[in-house]
């Protein structure tokens, strides 16, 4: 590689460098202006983020581009899944403006970490290579871990960070000694080299390779048995930190495993397709059954989001052929519901500004706050896949990916959680719709209005177009194949 | 002949130290045997001929992050008859894990030997010598083939030092902290006032 | 090295290596035992004292006396140390300070080990040296030494991170990490020499915009050889920055409970380090073994420019001891972290750029 090929690569990962660049400069703008900044760099991190969104669409060159030495690869399907991330991110950052400020946790650095865990995210999504697997994911939780011990006079906040760090760090290990295994076997660590090599030789250095990245990467996403770190975590942060958690890295995860399991992995799909349905399976009853007794709303949720990844999961089963339309959409979908069910989470706060996380705290909401509880009412029928909503879409797809692939018994698994997951929603609605209301719930202040009305006003009002974001993420998924 | 008498001196002295690290009832001493697996470890490298990296290993890991941890360590009051009461009853699932990875350790090693390895993955990908050192070699292609993974990396410490700072910087009120500039700045004019107070009236300060 | 097994063999040519090597040490240690004596007069002269005086004439064997009276004294171990540790302490110190003359060339063509990587070998030895004082403060259970290894552990560490830097600056100029030939590339004469090569810059000539950048980072070079120069006077724990053995607040540092030989060696270990120093500063910025007015090709005469540099770095040294005031502690990191690293960073880019615009001096 020389000068005049860098520089090409680079003009395709404008995206990318808006990001970086902006983040760099936002903590210049914290270091020296002064602390009431920290408004204004939110809201240009919010910037920063939609405008590498749009980019990342835009600059999405017709054919998949492999950039630096085949490490780097930028398509459609990236190019929808970046975009996503970057409005569900910039959704989760505008929640936090308000309820750092109430908490005296107002510094510059909070949305200038988000906007790089999004940068990790990002060269998740395009990783074309171990390596670049490897650094994103780095770049990512690194981020991550400090966003849920950002608040950190509180010890739940401080003990998040560290079983964040501590088992994130064990995960990483293990998706380093993957990575080892698999370039030890093969000399390679490009997934364009990786499939013909899995093609040709069937070696088990190669498959145990696999599945060590592929546990840790689980691992990222909470998939079942490496999720015991989530409930924890998703408790303890600050809110707006698990509302960040809880959306792009998922998804970003979840994308990444897909593109490492169909692009590296694609032609021997029988090697891993047992691994990826016993996690399905697995974080599907975990996530439907152990949720049930939660009795704190942000547990409630971490369990709720296990359960979804357990469906991308079955996403991912179904194989190369029909996963990558269905994993994109049903990922994209959740992350937005996500968003917004957390923005309901913060609106819920007592007469002296306390955030009310206990679900029995919801009782009567429909009484004091209609519109609120419609909304909480619109996400969470979206969320179990309730028919005219835009859950239903993502859910539906899955199914039929499941059952083309040829994993019915997992489609069939599929309905029965959520059937059951149906009923821990339906039982906050319960306590929002028909009990008598226990404490005085004041409304969320002006960004998590916004951010709320945005997200439910989406889920309603983008049903209509499902057609539209159907094709495109059809068109993503099938041109990356 | 002498290199080979190195090569097991130190992957011997190595391979010690590594089963102290684990081993030694004082903490403070894992971490010197520690530093003695670093150091030994540049040594094999050095013998490998990968003389750049034998000295990175030691210049990062023994002259920075062993310093910290040593630091830590010896701050931490330990004690360590408790640290050890757990040992025993975690110690069978421990050997459990041990087990595991060495079977398929086992597995992946006998793999290897049987497995006809491709013959470009054993091709050097490194120049010659006297095309250019070690030094070279790594620069060249540092700064084109991974320039990717090396902005990436400034990335990663980029949010490991913010991190670091939101989590521990505390600005105490009740710290007198001293702001050189201020006081450069400081002229006659400013610290000094030249009053003549009247006799019993003194002065306002 | 290579050349000595090359010419006589493995057998001897290594026994002929480790003869060279004690050759170098006795010369060094000698040079030790002097330049204390030559510190403590330039000290005293300051203070209008006469110094040491009753040890051989004007007290010039002084060091020699101090030596055979820590040898014979008992080595007192505290009760509560840890044994082990608490005797390889000083030892550490010593060795690693010895290391490091391993790659430094002393004149044209003298030099133990002719290394690629020669200056990142000193890094990573003198690097090697904290563990000494770290481990010494530890190891005697006691508070003075501990606080004042944590002290001198963070100094070191701290300032270690400047120095690179300057190095790296030096580095991108020569184009070689190998010492003989960042000596060789200031060769021509004084004005060559990197802490003077902004006139240099003057005489080459050129276009103007690479005589003016050339000018700049001559210039710069000058800079960075004072910071060398203080972050050398932090980095052997000399005054103004003998914190961690600073006498009115510590007692003695992380020395409080050493004595007789094991005291001796940290003191030796300190000023092989502090000698060593001196000598890169000679050689990284002040022309090495040449003269002012011309390259030296004589071995002998080279030791000789190179030795009296050395004296006269000291003489810096010493006479810095003797004038400036300690800093405190926060002032000491003040400097190291927020004035020298970001000023060396900025430096690193400028002459990075003018490496990469201009090529080089070369």
């Amino acid at each position: 590689m020389n000068l005049a090929s860098v520089t090409h690569d680079l003009a395709f990962m404008t995206p990318e460098l808006v990001i970086a660049v902006g983040a760099m400069l936002l903590v210049l703008m914290g270091a020296f202006v002064s602390k009431s900044a920290y408004r204004a760099i939110t809201y240009l991190s919010v910037v920063v983020l939609l405008v590498a969104g749009f980019l990342g669409v835009q600059h999405a060159p017709d054919n998949a581009q492999v950039l630096f030495n085949g490490s780097y690869v930028v398509d459609a399907f990236g190019g929808f899944a970046k975009l996503i991330i970057a409005l569900t991110a910039a959704c989760a950052i505008l929640l936090s403006a308000d309820y750092l400020a109430e908490r005296n946790l107002e510094k510059p650095e909070y949305p200038v970490l988000a906007l790089l865990a999004v940068l990790g995210m990002y060269v998740m999504v395009s990783a074309h290579d171990l390596l670049a697997v490897y650094m994103g994911v780095e770049l990512q939780s690194l981020a991550l871990y400090v966003l849920a011990a950002y608040a950190r006079d509180d010890r739940k906040s401080s003990e998040a960070g560290l079983k964040y760090f501590v088992l994130g760090a064990l995960s990483s290990g293990i998706l380093l000694y993957g990575v080892s295994l698999i370039y030890g076997f093969t000399g390679t660590i490009n997934f364009g080299k990786l499939m013909t090599i899995a093609k040709d030789t069937s070696n088990v250095g190669l498959i145990f390779g696999m599945v060590f990245v592929l546990s840790g990467i689980a691992f990222k996403m909470s998939v079942a048995p490496f999720h015991m770190w989530t409930p924890d975590v998703y408790e303890g942060a600050p809110t707006p930190s698990t509302a960040f958690f809880a959306t792009a890295p998922k998804m970003a995860a979840a994308i990444l495993l897909g593109r490492f399991l169909f692009e590296a992995f694609g032609e021997v799909v029988s090697q891993w397709r047992d691994v990826v349905s016993i996690m399905a399976v697995l974080s599907m009853f975990v996530g439907a059954i152990f949720a049930l007794q939660q009795t704190n709303m942000k547990r409630l949720l971490a369990y709720s989001s296990i359960l979804n990844m357990g469906y991308a999961m079955v996403a991912i089963a179904a194989g190369p052929v029909y996963g990558p339309s269905a994993l994109l959409l049903f990922t994209a979908i959740y992350a937005i519901t996500s968003v917004g069910m957390f923005g309901v989470l913060l609106s819920m706060r007592d007469a002296k500004g306390k955030e009310i996380t206990k679900i029995s705290g919801y009782s009567g909401l429909s009484k004091q706050r209609p519109l609120l509880s419609l909304a909480l009412t619109i996400m969470f029928f979206s969320i179990t896949g309730i028919p005219p909503l835009l859950g239903f879409f993502g859910k539906f797809q899955i199914f039929i990916a499941a059952v083309d692939g040829g994993v019915m018994p997992l489609a069939l698994i599929l309905v029965i959680a959520s059937v059951i997951s149906a009923f821990y929603y339906l039982r906050v609605l319960k306590v929002v719709w028909f009990d008598e209301p226990s404490v005085e719930i004041v409304g969320g202040l002006a960004t998590t209005k916004v951010t709320v009305t945005g997200v439910t006003l989406m889920i309603a009002l983008l049903t209509p177009f499902i057609g539209l974001i159907y094709t495109a993420s059809m068109a993503a998924g099938h041109f990356f194949k | 002949m002498l290199q080979i008498a190195a090569f097991y001196i130190l992957a011997a002295v190595a391979l010690i130290s590594a089963i102290m690290v684990v081993s030694a009832k004082n903490p403070v001493h894992s971490v010197m045997f520690l530093i003695t697996i670093f150091v030994t470890t540049s040594g094999l490298f050095v013998l490998a001929g990968a003389e750049y990296l034998a000295m990175l290993l030691i210049v990062v890991y023994v002259g920075a992050v062993a310093v910290l941890f040593l630091f830590v360590v010896m701050m931490l009051d330990i004690d360590f008859v408790e640290l050890k009461q757990g040992f025993m009853r975690y110690a069978p699932f421990g050997a459990l894990v041990a087990l595991v990875l060495f079977a398929m350790f086992v597995l992946v090693a006998s793999a290897v030997v049987e497995a006809k390895v491709d013959p470009h993955v054993l091709a050097s990908p490194t120049p010659a010598l006297d095309v250019a050192n070690n030094t070279q070699a790594i620069g060249r292609i540092l700064y084109t083939d991974y320039i990717l993974f090396f902005q990436l990396a400034g990335m990663v410490l980029f949010v490991a030092m913010i991190g670091a700072i939101v989590l521990t910087l505390r600005h105490k009120p009740y710290v007198k902290r001293q702001n050189v500039g201020k006081q450069v700045a400081r002229t006659r004019k400013t610290g000094v006032e030249n009053t003549k107070p009247k006799i019993g009236e003194g002065v306002s300060l | 090295m290579k050349a000595l097994i090359d010419a006589l063999g493995p057998l001897w040519g290594s026994l002929a290596g480790i003869g060279l090597s004690l050759v170098y040490m006795v010369v060094v240690l000698l040079t030790v035992a002097f330049i204390l004596w030559f510190d403590r007069k330039v000290w005293a002269a300051v203070q209008m004292r006469k110094g040491p005086n009753m040890v051989g004439p004007v007290g010039i064997l002084q060091s020699f006396a101090d030596f055979i009276k820590f040898v014979l004294k008992e080595i007192v171990v505290p009760s509560g140390a840890n044994k082990t540790i608490f005797v390889i302490a000083p030892i550490i110190t010593v060795v690693t300070s010895f290391l490091t003359w391993a790659v430094l060339p002393v004149a044209p063509g003298w030099v133990l080990s002719d290394m690629n990587v020669g200056i990142l070998y000193i890094l990573a030895v003198s690097s090697l040296g904290v563990y000494g004082i770290i481990m010494g403060g530890w190891a005697s259970n006691s508070k003075y030494p501990f606080l004042g290894a944590l002290r001198s552990a963070a100094q070191m560490v701290s300032y270690e991170v400047s120095i690179g830097f300057v190095i790296v600056c030096v580095l991108l100029v020569v184009g070689s990490l190998n010492l003989t030939d960042i000596v060789n590339h200031q060769k021509a004469g004084i004005w060559d020499w990197n802490a003077f090569a902004f006139i240099g810059a003057l005489m080459h000539g050129g276009s103007p915009a690479k005589m003016g950048m050339a000018f700049v980072v001559g210039l710069i070079l000058f800079a960075m050889s004072v910071v060398f120069f203080i972050s050398a006077l932090a980095e052997t724990n000399r005054p103004p920055f003998d914190l961690p053995e600073a006498e009115s607040e510590l007692v003695a540092g992380y020395q409080v409970e050493y004595s007789a030989t094991l005291y001796l060696l940290f003191m030796m270990g300190e000023y092989v380090n502090i000698v060593f120093m001196c000598a890169m500063i000679s050689i990284l910025f002040l022309g090495g073994w040449n003269l002012p007015w011309g390259e030296v090709t004589n071995p002998f005469l080279g030791f000789l420019v190179l030795y009296v540099k050395i004296w006269a770095m000291f003489f810096m040294f010493a006479m810095v001891k003797a004038i400036v005031p300690r800093y405190r502690y926060d002032q000491l990191m003040r400097i190291g972290w927020k004035i020298f690293l970001p000023t060396t960073l900025v430096c690193v880019a400028i002459v990075g750029a003018y490496v990469a615009f201009f090529g080089g001096n070369a």
